[in-house]
């Protein structure tokens, strides 16, 4: 579970969030919802140390996150798959999962097995570059390298983003199946409210910085108001 | 490389064995001799090795300790074939290929540069020269290693702040340590001789065993000169050898990462701070290495060697090989060996005069000029365009 409590971060004189405060259960997806420039992705890189908050804290299963480094959020089983995917085009699918690998413990093979069951398609290529994938492939290999460390929240940035509508649908589902499997605490980042708002149980909705909504994913979804005006839901 | 029989390991015993036996029979004979032996040596080794079953399963270690080994005896055999002079420019372009590969694994993987490797092996080329002042007797291997850990830690200590600095300001932090370099050692002339710099006591030959194994005919080792182009080659292809290692390690793969998205390492726990930091101390320890062994070569350390020129020049030497790659460093170790001859031929046959201003200037011509094409045409550099033709010819 993460605690996000009186969250605030500035850019320059430029603030992205103000005392933003919500709560992402264990086993459940939460999405975060607004427009372009809402404090979305400020809100995924405060979580795992990209950036410092002014004021406010965020806590993982009652530890403290906030002020710790990247590197060692990573290793406290947060996963934060960014916008635009990190992989590298000219390694191959099986480097950039071992990449991933680099933070945790175990067997390799077994961590690879294991992601390879879960997408299938990155076991057929895995000694492709991963330049030769599809956008959809990307993100998959991108979300892979995140869970073969095993994390216990799972951050998604767009995951969506420059998808065909079909490869989102399955995408999504993927990570509903895998949420709910794991245990993981998913935080998804979504312009697209509505394939977002199809497999997530809460909702946070944000305007420039502020939450405005933060509730069931059912409520948010019938609430007339956030379509319309936050999430451009219409008819 | 795979498809090698067991009889391919008794071929490789058996060549090994001739090989012994014809170095042996002709010891107190030629040069020829000797290197016909190697000759067969390797063939010997390289078949031995093919068959080994690490190398059969493409084990990656065994693969690059093959390729290391035969590299190192063709180059080795080529000293066998050239006069003393080509000696030393075979032993100076060897050295310069360690520098290389170290500044190809600064800038190539982890997307640093360094205006400042000229002065790294100035590290290592006086602390040779300073250490042979006072202990002349200390063995050749030692005076490497030391000379290494020389620059690695200078390298440390001028990393540190270079974690905090990108793009042209951590290129302006190490233009300043190559400039500063000259000045610094006139601070402590008391040890390095100032602007005349060091003379080394004594030349290094080859022991006295490994000599009179090979018998006086051996020409290759009585000479300083071919001796030292030996140790360079050989040191070489160890420095080879870990590179590789260490470009396909976890570490290697970890530098990519920072070098194409560093938010993205951040995220998958690489350390940015410690990853720059390893990726300066290795690039200026070989820089140091390359460095000691030109003073072994030159006999001697001049502080004008190793000016703020002599770092662009390995900045350019790693572009137009091919950066981040170990074929180019590699490759540009071999032009840097033929160029003094070359620009020697040129001087002499457009009929410049040796003292004028354009033939002492010419090496800069040259450089800059190839360095220019190189970024138009070749961005990959020499490795490259021979990666991208060798496509061609396997894809028609």
């Amino acid at each position: 579970m993460i605690v996000v409590d009186g969250l605030s971060v500035s850019y320059g004189a430029v603030r992205a969030l103000q005392s933003v405060s919500f709560e992402a259960p264990s086993g459940e997806i939460t999405a975060v919802l607004g427009a372009n420039g809402a404090g979305k992705t400020t809100l995924l890189r405060a979580i795992s140390g990209l950036v410092s908050p002014l004021a406010g804290t965020v806590s993982k299963d009652g530890d403290v996150l906030t002020g710790r480094r990247t590197e060692d959020i990573v290793r406290l089983g947060v996963a934060h798959v960014p916008e635009g995917r990190g992989v590298i085009a000219e390694f191959t699918v099986e480097e950039n999962l071992r990449l991933g690998f680099m933070i945790a413990r175990g067997s390799l093979a077994d961590a690879l097995a294991e992601q390879y069951a879960i997408f299938p398609v990155l076991g057929e290529r895995r000694r492709q570059a991963a330049a030769t994938l599809s956008g959809g492939e990307r993100q998959m290999l991108a979300m892979a390298r995140a869970l073969i460390a095993r994390p216990s929240v799972l951050l998604l940035d767009e995951p969506s983003l420059g998808l065909a509508p079909l490869v989102t649908a399955q995408l999504m589902q993927q990570i509903r199946e895998l949420c709910a499997r794991e245990n993981l605490t998913v935080v998804l980042v979504e312009q697209n409210a509505t394939s977002a708002l199809r497999i997530a149980q809460r909702a946070v909705v944000l305007r420039v910085g502020v939450v405005v909504a933060n509730d069931t994913a059912a409520v948010v979804r019938d609430d007339e108001n956030l379509r319309q005006y936050y999430l451009g839901m219409v008819e | 490389m795979a498809r090698v029989t067991r009889s391919g390991r008794s071929v490789g015993l058996i060549l090994t064995a001739v090989a012994v036996a014809i170095v042996v029979a002709f010891s107190s004979s030629t040069r020829l001799a000797l290197a016909l032996g190697l000759a067969v040596a390797v063939l010997g080794v390289g078949a031995t090795l093919v068959s080994l079953p690490a190398v059969r399963r493409g084990h990656p270690v065994a693969t690059r300790a093959l390729i290391s080994v035969v590299v190192v005896d063709l180059a080795i055999l080529l000293t066998f074939r050239v006069s003393a002079t080509s000696d030393s420019n075979v032993a100076i372009g060897a050295a310069m290929s360690i520098v290389l590969l170290g500044l190809s694994f600064l800038t190539g993987s982890s997307g640093q540069i360094s205006l400042g490797n000229g002065a790294f092996m100035g590290v290592g080329a006086f602390t040779v020269g300073i250490w042979a002042d006072h202990h002349a007797t200390t063995p050749l291997l030692a005076v490497l290693v030391l000379a290494t850990l020389a620059g690695a830690l200078v390298g440390l200590v001028l990393g540190l702040p270079a974690t905090r600095l990108r793009g042209p300001y951590l290129a302006g932090m190490t233009l300043a340590f190559a400039v500063a370099f000259g000045a610094i050692l006139n601070v402590f002339s008391s040890w390095t001789g100032g602007d005349s710099g060091l003379q080394l006591p004594s030349a290094v030959v080859a022991p006295h065993w490994l000599a009179s194994f090979f018998g006086p005919g051996a020409s290759a080792l009585a000479t300083s000169s071919a001796w030292l182009a030996d140790i360079s080659i050989l040191v070489t292809g160890v420095a080879l050898f870990l590179m590789a290692n260490l470009f396909a390690s976890r570490t290697g793969r970890a530098m990519r990462l920072v070098r194409d998205n560093d938010t993205a390492a951040e995220l998958v726990g690489v350390s940015l701070p410690r990853a720059r930091v390893i990726a300066f101390t290795v690039s200026a320890a070989y820089a140091a290495l390359g460095g000691a062994l030109w003073t072994l070569v030159n006999n001697s350390v001049s502080p004008s060697t190793y000016g703020f020129v002599l770092s662009i020049t390995i900045l350019s030497l790693v572009v137009i090989g091919g950066i981040g790659t170990i074929p180019g460093a590699i490759i540009g170790g071999i032009i840097y060996a033929f160029s003094a001859g070359a620009i020697s031929w040129l001087t002499a046959h457009l009929g410049l005069n040796p003292q004028g201003n354009v033939a002492s200037q010419l090496d800069g011509i040259i450089f800059g000029g190839l360095l220019v094409l190189t970024i138009v045409f070749a961005p990959m550099g020499i490795a490259g365009l021979v990666r991208r033709g060798w496509r061609r010819v396997r894809h028609g």
